[in-house]
This record gives C-alpha cells, sequence and structure tokens, in this order.
C-alpha cells in the first residue's frame, strides 16, 4: 500500500523554483488501480517518480508498506526497486542491443537468479505477452506494440507488488493501443498488482477504479462511482 | 554470460567508436613496444662490444698506468728495438749493438702497460663488494719485416712508439703485424675477455692449466693460422743474429668465437705462461711477478660504484673503469641509436599513449552522456550503479584488449622493420695506450666495429603492452563510469522524454 503524505517536489532552475508536485496526500490500497491525468507538465510524471523512487521528494513522505521510500539509502531503494517494482515507459526503452528475451532477462539480473531460472521465467513472461515467438529478435526488428509488449513482459517477470506505467500507448496506433491495455487490465487482474498509470487518453482512464487529474502539481482523485475529490 | 552478450552487442553497435579507440591505443603501445625492443637490441648490442672487452662477469676492471721508459734498464734487462736504417739494436739504451735488418723479420712481444703486483689482486678481492678477483696480462705480439733491399736511409729520428705497443714505424719500408695475446686466471677465466667468447670446440681453462703451457684461440686467427685442437703455436721466439730467443710452444686446447668488437685477443694463454714468455721490454722490465690488469666481478650492480671507488684508493696510479663508465666511451652509430631510442623515442611513445588515453576517454564519456537513457532504464530496473559501472568497464576492457593485440602486432612490425633498415650499428672503441694508458682496449688505434642489432619482443614486454592497453581503457572507462555514478534516474528518463 502506497501512503504520501503532504509531498511536494520543487526543481531548482538558476534563480526559479518550478513546484512539480505540490503538497500531495493520497493512499493507494494493494490491488488498486489508479489513472493519473493531466495535461504535460503538471507533474504527473514526476509522481509516477516519486512512487518508484526514481527521485525523492522535497518534503514530506512516501511509504510503501509501510517504508519511508526517501529515507532509504540508494543501495536499498535501488533493491526495492528491483524486486517490486515494475516500469513501462511511453518509449518503451528497451535496450537496443538485446534482443526481446535479453530485455526481458535484464530485469532478472538484480535479483541473482539462476541462468536456468532466469531463462524459463524470461520464456513465461513473453508467452504472456503472446511474444514467444519474438524473443530472438531486436526492438528494431518488432513493432510499437511487440515493443510494448516486451516492455510489459520486463515490468512483471520479476512479479512485482506494484506496476507504474508512463502513457503505455502514447506511442501506439489505436488498434495496438486497445490490444495493449487489454493486456495490462488483463495480467492487472492475474497479478493483483497495484497499478498507477499515467495517461492523457480519458477513454483509457475510465478503465481504471480510480482517476485523479494533475493540476499544476495538485491531484485531484475521483472514484468511478462518485463525484471528484480532492486528494487530501 | 548476459554481461558478455552485452558487452559484445554495444561494442558492435558502436564498431567505428571502438575500432578507433582500439587503434589509438593500439598505436601507443606499437610505439612502446617498438622502442622497448629497439632499446634493448642496442643494449644488447653495446654489452656485446663490452663483453669482449671485460667478459660478461666483469664489471670493473683496473689497468696498469703507462709504462715511463726510464734513462737506464735495470741490469740484466735486454732491450730490443728497431732502431734507424732498418737495424736492430740490443742492449740497454744508450749502448746500442745495432745489426742490419734487410730481409729478416723480428718478432717481440710487448706490454705498454706498469705492472701491478699479484699480491694486489689478493688484496682486490677482499674489498668489500667483490665477489671475485682475477690478474690478467696484456700483450702484443709485434712482427717487423724488412725487405731485402732497403731503401736510401733517412736521417729523420725514429717516432715514438705507436699506440698498441707496436714498434715505430720503420721510415725505410718495415711492415708490421701483430697479434693482441692475453694471459688469464685459469682459475677463473670467465673474469676478462675470454668471458665474452663462446667456446666453439675443445674446452676451455681449469684451474689444472695454471702451469701448463696450453692455449685458447680465436676462430679467426685459428682459421689463418691453420690451427685446431691438439696443433701447437709457438710464441716469444726470435732468431736474429747475436740474438736467439727461445719461445713457448703451446697446444690449442680451445677455440673460441668473440663477437665483433675491439680488437680481443687472439690467444689466450695460463697467467704464468705469459709471465714466462721472454717478451722483450719496450715496457716493464718484467711482469714475473705481475698482472696488467685486474678484473672485479662486483656483487650485485649497486655495489659497482663502491667497489670502483675502493679499487682507485687501492690502486692510485692505475685506471679503473666500470662497464658503464666504458660505455660512455663507446661511440659510433650504436650511440646516437641508443639515445634516439631513449630520448626521442621513448618520450615520442609517452606522448602518443597520453594522447589515445585523453581520446578514449572523451570518447567514452560522450557515449555514456548518448546511453543516459538506456542507464536510467537499468537504474530503472533495479540495476546498481556498480554494475552499470562493470558494464561500462567491461565495454573498456575488450576495447583496451583489442587495442593491446593490436599494439603489439604493430610492435613486433616495427621492431622487425627496423632490425631490417638497422641490420647493424658500429661501436667506435677507443685505442691501447689512449689517455689514460689503458691496455685493456689493445692492441691498435681506434676501431670502428659493426655489431648486429638484433630486436626482440620479449614476454615481459607483451605483458606491458597488455597492461598499458588495458589501462588506459579503464581510465577511459573510468571517467564515463564517474558521469554515471553522477546519473540521476528520473533526470536520464526524461531525456527520452
Amino acid at each position: 500500500m502506497y501512503q504520501l503524505t503532504s509531498v511536494a517536489k520543487l526543481y531548482h532552475k538558476g534563480r526559479r523554483t518550478v513546484p512539480a508536485v505540490r503538497d500531495l496526500t493520497l493512499t493507494i490500497s494493494d490491488g488498486q488501480w489508479l489513472a493519473v491525468q493531466g495535461r504535460t507538465g503538471h507533474g504527473k510524471s514526476t509522481l509516477l517518480n516519486l512512487l518508484g523512487g526514481l527521485d525523492r521528494p522535497t518534503s514530506g513522505t512516501i511509504e510503501l508498506d509501510g517504508t519511508s521510500l526517501g529515507a532509504l539509502p540508494e543501495t536499498q531503494l535501488t533493491r526495492l526497486r528491483a524486486e517490486k517494482i515494475g516500469f513501462i515507459f511511453q518509449t518503451f526503452n528497451l535496450i537496443p542491443t538485446l534482443s526481446a528475451a535479453e530485455n526481458v532477462e535484464a530485469a532478472l539480473i538484480p535479483l541473482r537468479i539462476g541462468h536456468a531460472d532466469r531463462q524459463a521465467r524470461v520464456a513465461a513472461a513473453l508467452d504472456s505477452v503472446a511474444l514467444a515467438d519474438r524473443a530472438a529478435h531486436l526492438p528494431t526488428e518488432m513493432s510499437g506494440g511487440q515493443q510494448q509488449r516486451t516492455a510489459i513482459a520486463r515490468a512483471l517477470v520479476k512479479e512485482p507488488k506494484v506496476l507504474l506505467a508512463d502513457e503505455p500507448t502514447g506511442n501506439l496506433d489505436e488498434d495496438t493501443r486497445d490490444e495493449i491495455i487489454n493486456l495490462l487490465e488483463k495480467l492487472w487482474r492475474e497479478h493483483g498488482l497495484t497499478l498507477v498509470l499515467v495517461t492523457h487518453d480519458s477513454s483509457l482512464a475510465r478503465r481504471a477504479q480510480r482517476v485523479g487529474i494533475m493540476h499544476n502539481g495538485h491531484l485531484t482523485i475521483s472514484d468511478q462511482a462518485g463525484s471528484p475529490e480532492p486528494s487530501t | 554470460m548476459f554481461f558478455a552478450t552485452y558487452v559484445r552487442r554495444e561494442l558492435r553497435r558502436r564498431m567505428r567508436q571502438a575500432i578507433f579507440v582500439a587503434l589509438g591505443l593500439a598505436l601507443g603501445v606499437g610505439l612502446v613496444v617498438t622502442v622497448a625492443a629497439a632499446s634493448a637490441g642496442i643494449a644488447r648490442a653495446q654489452d656485446k662490444v663490452l663483453s669482449t672487452l671485460y667478459g660478461q662477469a666483469t664489471t670493473v676492471t683496473v689497468t696498469g698506468g703507462r709504462w715511463q721508459q726510464p734513462a737506464k734498464l735495470p741490469k740484466g734487462t735486454d732491450n730490443i728495438e728497431p732502431g734507424p736504417g732498418a737495424e736492430i739494436c740490443s742492449g740497454n739504451l744508450g749502448d746500442n749493438k745495432c745489426v742490419s735488418g734487410a730481409g729478416k723479420t723480428l718478432t717481440i712481444i710487448d706490454t705498454l702497460a706498469e705492472g701491478i703486483s699479484v699480491a694486489k689482486v689478493a688484496a682486490a678481492a677482499r674489498l668489500p663488494g667483490v665477489a671475485a678477483a682475477a690478474g690478467g696480462i696484456f700483450l702484443n705480439q709485434s712482427t717487423i719485416s724488412w725487405p731485402k733491399r732497403i731503401p736510401r736511409q733517412s736521417d729523420v729520428p725514429l717516432g715514438p712508439p705507436r699506440p698498441g705497443g707496436h714498434p715505430p714505424a720503420d721510415p725505410d719500408g718495415g711492415r708490421t703485424g701483430g697479434y693482441p695475446l692475453e694471459g688469464v686466471d685459469t682459475a677463473d677465466p670467465t673474469l676478462g675477455p675470454l668471458g665474452g667468447a663462446t667456446l666453439i670446440s675443445g674446452r676451455m681453462f681449469t684451474a689444472a692449466d695454471a702451469n701448463a703451457h696450453v692455449a685458447v684461440v680465436d676462430a679467426g686467427y685459428a682459421a689463418s693460422h691453420h690451427l685446431r685442437i691438439g696443433s701447437h703455436l709457438t710464441l716469444g721466439n726470435t732468431t736474429w743474429p747475436s740474438l736467439a730467443i727461445k719461445g713457448i710452444r703451446f697446444t690449442v686446447i680451445g677455440i673460441v668465437s668473440q663477437a665483433a668488437g675491439s680488437n680481443p685477443p687472439s690467444v689466450y694463454m695460463p697467467l704464468k705462461a705469459a709471465q714466462e714468455l721472454n717478451y722483450i721490454p719496450t715496457g716493464p722490465a718484467s711482469v714475473q711477478d705481475r698482472v696488467t690488469s685486474i678484473y672485479l666481478a662486483a656483487a650485485s650492480a649497486a655495489d659497482v660504484p663502491a667497489v670502483t671507488a675502493e679499487a682507485r684508493r687501492l690502486l692510485p696510479g692505475t685506471t679503473v673503469t666500470s662497464a658503464s663508465g666504458l660505455a660512455s666511451e663507446v661511440a659510433g652509430s650504436v650511440t646516437s641509436a641508443a639515445k634516439l631510442a631513449n630520448d626521442l623515442g621513448r618520450w615520442l611513445a609517452v606522448a602518443v599513449l597520453i594522447a589515445a588515453f585523453a581520446v578514449a576517454s572523451l570518447l567514452t564519456m560522450a557515449a555514456v552522456s548518448r546511453r543516459a537513457a538506456e542507464f536510467g532504464t537499468l537504474k530503472a530496473l533495479g540495476w546498481r550503479t556498480r554494475r552499470i559501472i562493470a558494464q561500462v568497464l567491461g565495454e573498456s576492457a575488450a576495447t583496451g584488449i583489442a587495442g593491446a593485440a593490436a599494439g603489439i602486432a604493430l610492435g613486433y612490425t616495427g621492431a622487425a622493420i627496423i632490425a631490417v633498415v638497422l641490420r647493424s650499428v658500429s661501436a667506435t672503441v677507443g685505442s691501447n695506450g689512449d689517455i689514460n694508458g689503458s691496455v685493456l682496449i689493445g692492441g691498435g688505434p681506434a676501431r670502428t666495429v659493426a655489431v648486429p642489432l638484433h630486436l626482440s619482443v620479449s614476454a615481459g614486454l607483451i605483458a606491458l603492452a597488455v597492461l598499458l592497453a588495458v589501462a588506459g581503457a579503464l581510465l577511459a572507462g573510468a571517467f564515463g563510469s564517474w558521469r554515471i555514478a553522477r546519473l540521476r534516474p528520473a533526470d536520464a528518463l526524461s531525456k527520452v522524454a
């Protein structure tokens, strides 16, 4: 479970201070699907980075299962990401020189799993996203949808608790977008993941259990049943 | 497996850059290998020249001072020397009894060095830092021949004795020739010029030969005098009207080859035999209980300066020379080549290596910048910074190993080219009776000899080449690694966005 309390993130650009996230308090329960919408530059990706431990808050606390992410030393934070948090990026972020299978395997390297075990898990992960026949292909040899499916397999191969997806369909055509979001939803249900998904797409956001709107660093939450609520 | 695959694929992706860096390292390493091989080859050439003077085991040599001719020789000493008008004169100076030399040949054995007491050899052996000491006697066998018809005699007086102890030039047409001889301590024949010779047939002296009339001869001398193992040669005999000097008949026991150096001795004999030869002194009255040189082997290279200083204190009036000191007197292209390799060559190699390291570092840092998003992704996946750094260093090490291999090949090629272009270097060594009156370099005027140049790349040099290339590449990788360590994942990932 995520617990964010009065979290703020400020960026200093010379003399200017840019507040990316302001005074955000939020609770995300285990297994919940939260979609975060908002215009570009209003703090959506910053929120995702804070949730993933890729950045530290300027003030406030972020706790994941009772562990304050901001207080952890870098090595422990890295370990936490390796074990519990999966990422999906808009631009797929696959390693261009590694095949689909090797990209998925890269997520298991920090866990020091034996070679045979790694291979088995990679095969299973690619199978779950219907990419077993593309295992040896490089990213440049795959379509956008196939690359994103590879990225999803990479995020899920380590069986994380949390999946953070930053505009996972942003670079895909409509048909592929539907394919990917259907896949994500399916895997969310199957694995009981806590899924935080950032998107511009309202139709995509509506499929989540809760929707938040980021505006100038403030998050306003609405659950699908009721009217919008501020995130405090 | 994953690590190697990642390294291999990444290097393949930026093949041109990797080749460029590897070639830069190869050039620097190749220069180092070539210069080192050339320096080693030239040093070996210098050693070859020096070893013919001293023998390989010797590091410090003491030679007697130049003999000063007294006004009157001791009673009973006969002095024979060519006089004016192709005459040979005997008796004490100022009491010449001369006969004509027309159609005759005079063979004399002499030395120009002041003898050193044999007792001093034992004293020198006891000096601190001295591992061994041996005495030697350097002699010249000179032959003067006159034609049967002597041209009109000149009243011009004879000049001073020529260097090498040869008799003064005869203005009336006498010819001279001669061979250097060396008496050696058979208990330790490796000390002295014989130590630099290679036995090609027969045997070397042993301690049991101390009182024997046996000889070890130079291969060239043996060939020109038709000598084999078991042959006999007589030295020191002179037949002259009213004068007959019996020589000593030696049996040849060994034939040696000697590097083309500064006129090495043609015949080696036991010290006692050299002392017994009825040589005709234009030098000291007798070397019966004396030697002309003492060869000292220092216990270590570090002891050489101290041994040199102690020897000078023990033996004033002599010339004490170490191999390094004589090395500075060796002139010729061997010296020029040594300077070129050691000064210009070394600095050029260092400069190229530094440039290669700098270029490799810049390129690696640029590559890291371009891969910022990739490294940010790896950090997001949970890769620790040091693992990412290990990946980059692995790529750098692979480039370094490729550079080392190419550098070794370049070095071999460079050394081979130098060996072909410079088949040999010349060494000019000073003459007998030169400034310090040293008879060690004996036998004639300053000579220039060609010393074969052999360049080789040793295993140690190959190891050094690999170390330099890999270290240089890792240094470049370290600069890139520093950037990775400072990389914040969020910032890196935002570059993609």
